[in-house]
């Protein structure tokens, strides 16, 4: 693993954390009454670490990262739960899109790295089932089925855009 | 034991994604329901502080409209010190140096608006020279009501929402002077009458104070002339005045002294006692 993975991976946890509880979490707004919209960036902090990371060390790094985006939220649990079961299916979604070749033990998720096609799939799969689990556990009954389906397309869609302007934005070597 | 290990080994990651969820789904079923659990949020300080700080940098960012608001305010201040200043200058020139009508402001202690007869208090009285049969305006400028009774430190005053208040009122730019009464028990509206009917009048008008009672100067904005229509059989309009006061919600009002008003009155009376 390339030895500045650790601190590029810290800052960026960090500023991520900081631009989800500042700016994005004021971004909450209903769609004409029926859908809630939530911008959710943050699972970009465990999608972009090294792909050959240790899996235990990413769950309990999400767990963290997790509960202290709960203390903003108000909501104990919800996130972290969410953002454990991302970091938990990650490595199948990667073994999922592996190319022909195989990975390098170098590789990074990223855009410079893995190119369009694979990062587009890559972000969005987990993204859109981040956003999903997030609503079910957050209504926590399947009841309101319809409800939590139309806040997760929407949701996904305008979180979607905004991870890609801004990995567009900031185009991280590592 | 060597199993276990070797167990631990190769579900390591499946065994801690279990654990890690169970402890999370604890979290959410304790936390979240109970309000009186949740520690892990509310009482966090450091949490507390930084929207704290978030919530300053918003007000900050507000200060825009706030300023505007304010500034619309002054100028409606402002207009409506001319108009008293033009109402007060027909004055005789002895007293020029003097204007006719004085502002008390004060604060309002106590308000009903539900009833049918609504009062206010206010936390001024007789010690800083409000007296019976004295108008009060709101700071936004619109007549609120009369004051009623005083005592050394409280005022009590008759609401405009009140079965008996009757109010002279005119119609800016227009001939002709009717009363304001509150017929319907609406806060907002107010219904002004017998203005006849051959005067010409239409919906968006401003209502003021005719200026023909020792209480209000001429020229105080009272409300908007919402519809009007003419009764069959009637020589008179029936017009719906929506107030630019929201009387529900006053918080600070100006009581209205004429320097002139006793002996106005005093005069009046003399005629009639002839």
């Amino acid at each position: 693993m390339n030895s500045r993975a650790i601190p590029t991976n810290v800052i960026r946890i960090i500023l991520i954390f900081i631009a989800q509880v500042l700016i994005f979490k004021q971004i909450t707004f209903s769609l004409g009454g029926f859908a809630s919209i939530h911008c959710l960036i943050y699972p970009m902090a465990i999608l972009l670490m090294p792909i050959k990371a240790n899996r235990s060390l990413l769950m309990v790094i999400s767990l963290l990262f997790g509960l202290a985006l709960d203390m903003f939220y108000d909501s104990p649990g919800v996130h972290a739960a969410t953002l454990v079961l991302t970091a938990y299916i990650r490595p199948l979604v990667i073994a999922f899109l592996e190319p022909f070749d195989g990975y390098n033990i170098d590789d990074v998720p990223t855009l410079r790295q893995m190119g369009p096609a694979w990062f587009v799939s890559y972000v969005s799969i987990i993204l859109l089932l981040h956003i999903f689990v997030y609503f079910s556990i957050e209504a926590f009954s399947f009841v309101y089925f319809f409800e939590i389906f139309l806040n997760t397309i929407f949701s996904f869609i305008f979180s979607f855009l905004t991870v890609l302007i801004l990995v567009f934005i900031f185009r991280t070597k590592y | 034991m060597y199993n276990v290990l070797q167990l631990f080994i190769k579900y390591g990651a499946h065994i801690l994604f279990v654990v890690l969820e169970f402890l999370c789904f604890y979290l959410i079923i304790n936390y979240n329901q109970d309000q009186k659990l949740i520690f892990i949020n509310s009482s966090n300080l450091y949490s507390a502080k930084l929207s704290q700080q978030q919530a300053r940098i918003s007000q900050f960012a507000n200060l825009r409209k706030q300023n505007d608001s304010l500034l619309h305010e002054n100028a409606n201040l402002i207009e409506n010190l001319i108009s008293i200043e033009y109402a007060s200058s027909k004055i005789p020139a002895a007293d020029s140096s003097l204007s006719q009508y004085r502002l008390i402001p004060a604060q309002v202690c106590n308000s009903t608006i539900h009833l049918r007869n609504n009062h206010f208090t206010l936390c001024k009285g007789s010690r800083e020279g409000v007296r019976a049969d004295m108008g009060v305006i709101s700071s936004h400028l619109g007549v609120v009501g009369i004051v009623r009774n005083v005592s050394e430190n409280f005022a009590h005053v008759i609401s405009l929402l009140h079965s008996q208040s009757k109010l002279s009122c005119s119609i800016k730019n227009r001939a002709g002077h009717g009363t304001l009464v509150w017929n319907d028990m609406d806060p907002l509206h107010m219904s002004l009458e017998s203005i006849p009917k051959h005067e010409k009048i239409a919906a968006g008008d401003t209502v003021i104070t005719s200026g023909y009672s020792t209480m209000f100067p001429r020229g105080i904005l009272v409300g908007k002339i919402e519809s009007y229509k003419v009764k069959p059989g009637s020589n008179s309009y029936e017009i719906k005045v929506k107030l630019f006061n929201d009387l529900t919600n006053i918080r600070y009002a100006y009581v209205i002294q004429n320097r002139f008003g006793e002996e106005q009155n005093k005069l009046e009376k003399e005629v009639t006692n002839e």
